[in-house]
């Protein structure tokens, strides 16, 4: 008899454990509504309405924010709430207009913009094409990363009243795409150049929304841009971002419906977030990837032997990276990025062909057997630590012991990158993958990417299949080019892709209609916002 | 008399310690691996771009140098600027030092109401009764659960389920007070949660000790009620331990704060410097280890005053100094 208030106590605990556990449900994670869209906003629902994003961390730029040096995702995706580019991305990754309503290539080096002739900025001054000029020249000057992505630009000339001609000194295939991110943003020339707007502190642009208030590390806020040529068929009249760093805030945010819609890294979210009542969460894949660096460049280390580098790659699955570190969620990849059309088959790659046996006898023969190695990674990233652990094991098998170094971000960088040779065994991180696969290789041509002379070899063979793929024309041969360069990098085993790197998206059912693409090249995760439509909005 | 001659050492001995503290938090966070260019700019950048941006900054002068500026600047009341935000560290921790004092005033006021009852509780209760038994293991429980762990927990069940408060969207002090304290309450919970445990622990184990005195005897055998023999004697003998703990723990708020502002996304002065210190953001590293350090003696040289009030005894007068 006294046993009973101990076995109701147990019931109800298991009662409240089971309540506080997500049903299982069928995950839509994956699923299109259209082709190229996970979600597509109902067209029938007004516009109008203020949307509550929460997103997980600020743009922090040196340059503040000038869009033309920023750097990261996040600070693309704000600022291209207030900017808009001469072209865009499509769901396909094909390139669709923006500022320029259609473009000419004449010849291979040579593209002709026609203007949009209603794009004002917000303060009401209508663009023009010496804005467009202005913008590219200055972008060019800026010798920041984005100028590097443009290619080879022989000159920038207004040849008529809404018409601009770019000349390329060699045909370039990812210009497009170059132009198609927030740092190719076209700004308001004319008041750069009278010192009326410091474009590192003031966001003027042509884009749908300005900036109304902005608390570093906390807040956004958006308010309509007057002036926006698509003012009529804008969705939300305001955006409210909010930074939150803390990924079960954010979940929260959406469980409770505190937020509209919000951005998680953790694949896990697609789980905590699967069963909520007015909810859904996606998987948007990406473009960006998670690579691995094994360091050829120290001549006292094992690694300095190529055939010890590709037995260590080849010892990697990286469809079981994806399935246990990444919850399946994400793609195996080379070089070219998985998502991006005409991408090599990963499958395909050389390091995916030995066997255990194989690669063990290769690690014997070159004296590299029980090898002791360290990795290096930055806990801000969470899923470099799951995937660090999935390749210890994979590496275990093989006999090399593999210790896990976990540190913050600056110290990464510092062991990485302030030595020559770099002061690591190997080290785990991403690339943003971009829209077009020429662009995110380049970071594997010693010529162009000097960042990475402390790990990798400058290969002239390397470096010039990476500009053949970035010019040659969309094809099959261009196609072929790339299965070349992955199978190279591949070989060469010293940055070494390994798979995507998913995103998830959770947002409200019951407050918001968006559209969210299947694939995204810029970590631009409120690409389409001028299309959502909130559901009270009318 | 005493303490007008006490208090000008142990005020030039507190200088001491912020000096010492200044130039150790300095060196510190200069000799961290990877500096502000390297976080900011990231690894794509080149060796030029990231000179530059050290010598906007004034991070290509020499240590003691940069030193120097900055307590000549720290001395006219400018402590720099935050190289992220481009506003002075003072405005920084003027929009944020309301909620972490916030947060603070919630787990204090918790502790004071819940854990000093609750230890003067079990500790006027015989040992192995069962009041006893469950203040000690609530004691325990509170002392060993850590905060991202009660705070998830909490986090889940109040986003989970409609439970009258929710997490986020935090309202300021400084900007609607009766607005903060329901957005406040969740987080300030979690950061009583340790001190309310540890004051209890403590307050019952002064309060046993005070008990078993022999001037406590003779209370009982005069027949004192015992609520006034509590308040009287017990109290005010086991008072040091617990003010001296109570104090420590105002000072442990600030490093508390982190964790819980963090998962509750409360924008205080905790998760601002972890963010600044990730972020090498110098001038804030320093202000905010600077500021911790102020707090912490004040709350030292509080405790020796308010002790030396409570128990003349403990004035060491014999020692020729006063506490």
């Amino acid at each position: 008899m006294k046993r009973t208030p101990l076995a109701i106590g147990l019931l109800a605990t298991a009662l409240v454990l089971t309540a506080c556990t997500a049903p299982t449900t069928e995950s839509t994670a994956a699923t299109e509504e259209q082709p190229g869209y996970l979600a597509v906003a109902d067209p029938s629902l007004a516009t109008g309405g203020d949307l509550s994003v929460q997103l997980d961390y600020d743009s922090v730029e040196a340059n503040g924010l000038d869009p033309q040096t920023a750097t990261t995702a996040r600070s693309w995706t704000l600022m291209g709430l207030v900017y808009d580019t001469l072209v865009t991305v499509g769901p396909d990754f094909s390139i669709e207009p923006g500022l320029a309503t259609s473009w000419d290539t004449p010849s291979d080096t040579e593209y002709v913009f026609t203007l949009r002739d209603d794009a004002v900025f917000s303060n009401g001054r209508p663009m023009t094409a010496d804005d467009v000029v202005g913008s590219l020249q200055r972008l060019l000057d800026s010798k920041s990363d984005w100028s590097l992505q443009l290619g080879q630009v022989s000159s920038v000339q207004a040849t008529g009243g809404n018409e601009v001609t770019v000349t390329l000194a060699a045909p370039y295939t990812s210009f497009l795409g170059a132009l198609a991110n927030t740092p190719a943003a076209i700004l308001p020339m004319t008041e750069i150049a009278d010192g009326s707007v410091d474009i590192t502190t003031t966001m003027l642009g042509t884009g749908p929304y300005v900036v109304q208030d902005h608390v570093q590390d906390q807040s956004w806020t958006f308010g309509p841009n007057e002036h926006y040529y698509g003012a009529a068929t804008r969705g939300p009249e305001s955006v409210a971002v909010d930074i939150v760093t803390e990924e079960n805030t954010r979940l929260a945010a959406i469980r409770d419906g505190s937020a509209d819609y919000a951005f998680f890294n953790n694949v896990d979210a697609l789980d905590l977030l699967g069963g909520t009542e007015n909810a859904r969460v996606v998987n948007q894949q990406n473009t960006d990837f998670y690579y691995l660096i094994i360091n050829s460049q120290n001549p006292d280390s094992p690694l300095a032997d190529q055939k010890v580098r590709f037995a260590i790659n080849s010892a990697l699955d990286r469809q079981e990276i994806s399935d246990i570190a990444l919850a399946g969620q994400a793609l195996p990849t080379g070089v070219t990025p998985a998502t991006l059309p005409g991408a090599c088959p990963a499958a395909d790659l050389p390091s995916e062909k030995p066997t255990t046996d194989e690669i063990k006898q290769a690690l014997a023969d070159a004296g590299a057997e029980d090898l002791d190695l360290t990795i290096t990674l930055y806990n801000t990233e969470p899923a470099l630590a799951q995937i660090a652990q999935v390749m210890q094991q994979e590496l275990a098998a093989v006999g090399v012991n593999l210790t896990i170094e976990n540190l913050d971000i600056g110290s990464f960088v510092d062991k990485i990158y302030s030595s020559s040779p770099s002061d690591i065994d190997l080290a785990l991180s991403w690339y943003a993958g971009y829209g077009d696969a020429a662009m995110v290789s380049k970071w594997w041509n010693g010529d162009v990417s000097t960042f990475t002379a402390g790990f990798k070899a400058n290969d002239p063979a390397q470096n010039a299949l990476q500009v053949a793929a970035g010019s040659e024309p969309a094809g099959a041969e261009r196609d072929a080019t790339m299965v070349e360069l992955c199978a190279s990098v591949d070989e060469s085993s010293e940055l070494v892709p390994l798979v995507t790197r998913p995103g998830v998206i959770g947002y409200r059912t019951d407050s918001l209609s968006p559209t969210i693409n299947t694939n995204e090249g810029y970590g631009s995760v409120l690409r389409d916002i001028v299309d959502y439509r909130m559901i009270d909005a009318g | 008399m005493r303490l007008l001659l006490w208090l000008p050492g142990r005020l030039l001995g507190a200088l001491v310690v912020l000096v010492g503290v200044s130039i150790l938090i300095f060196a510190a966070v200069r000799s961290l691996p990877g500096g502000y260019a390297d976080v900011i700019l990231g690894s794509l950048s080149s060796p030029e771009a990231r000179a530059a941006l050290a010598e906007q900054y004034g991070l290509d002068k020499s240590i003691p140098e940069q030193y120097l500026l900055w307590v000549l600047s720290a001395l006219r009341g400018d402590f720099g600027t935050s190289m992220v935000s481009q506003l002075p560290v003072t405005d920084e921790f003027a929009s944020r030092l309301p909620l972490t004092l916030g947060l603070g005033v919630i787990a204090i006021a918790l502790t004071v109401l819940i854990g000093i009852p609750l230890g003067v509780y079990t500790g006027t209760r015989s040992t192995g009764g069962r009041s006893s038994v469950l203040g000690r293991l609530v004691s325990s429980i509170g002392i060993s659960v850590p905060e991202f762990v009660l705070a998830s927990v909490i986090v889940f069940l109040f986003s989970r389920f409609a439970l009258g408060l929710r997490v986020g969207n935090v309202v300021s002090p400084a900007t609607d007070l009766a607005a903060s304290i329901p957005t406040l309450i969740l987080p300030g919970v979690v950061l009583a949660v340790f001190c309310i445990a540890s004051t209890a622990r403590t307050t019952r184990d002064a309060v046993l000790g005070v008990l078993v005195e022999p001037h406590v005897g003779a209370a009982v055998a005069r027949g004192e009620s015992k609520g006034f023999i509590i308040r009287h004697h017990v109290l005010r003998n086991a008072s040091i331990p617990i003010l001296t703990l109570v104090a420590t723990l105002t000072a442990y708020l600030l490093g508390g704060a982190v964790i819980v502002e963090t998962v509750f996304d409360v924008p205080g002065l905790g998760s601002y410097l972890v963010q600044a210190l990730g972020r090498r953001d110098y001038a804030v590293i320093q202000s905010g280890v600077l500021l911790a350090t102020v707090v912490f003696v004040v709350m030292s040289l509080l405790v020796d005053v308010l002790t030396g009030l409570i128990d003349p005894r403990v004035s060491v007068a014999k020692k020729g100094r006063w506490a």
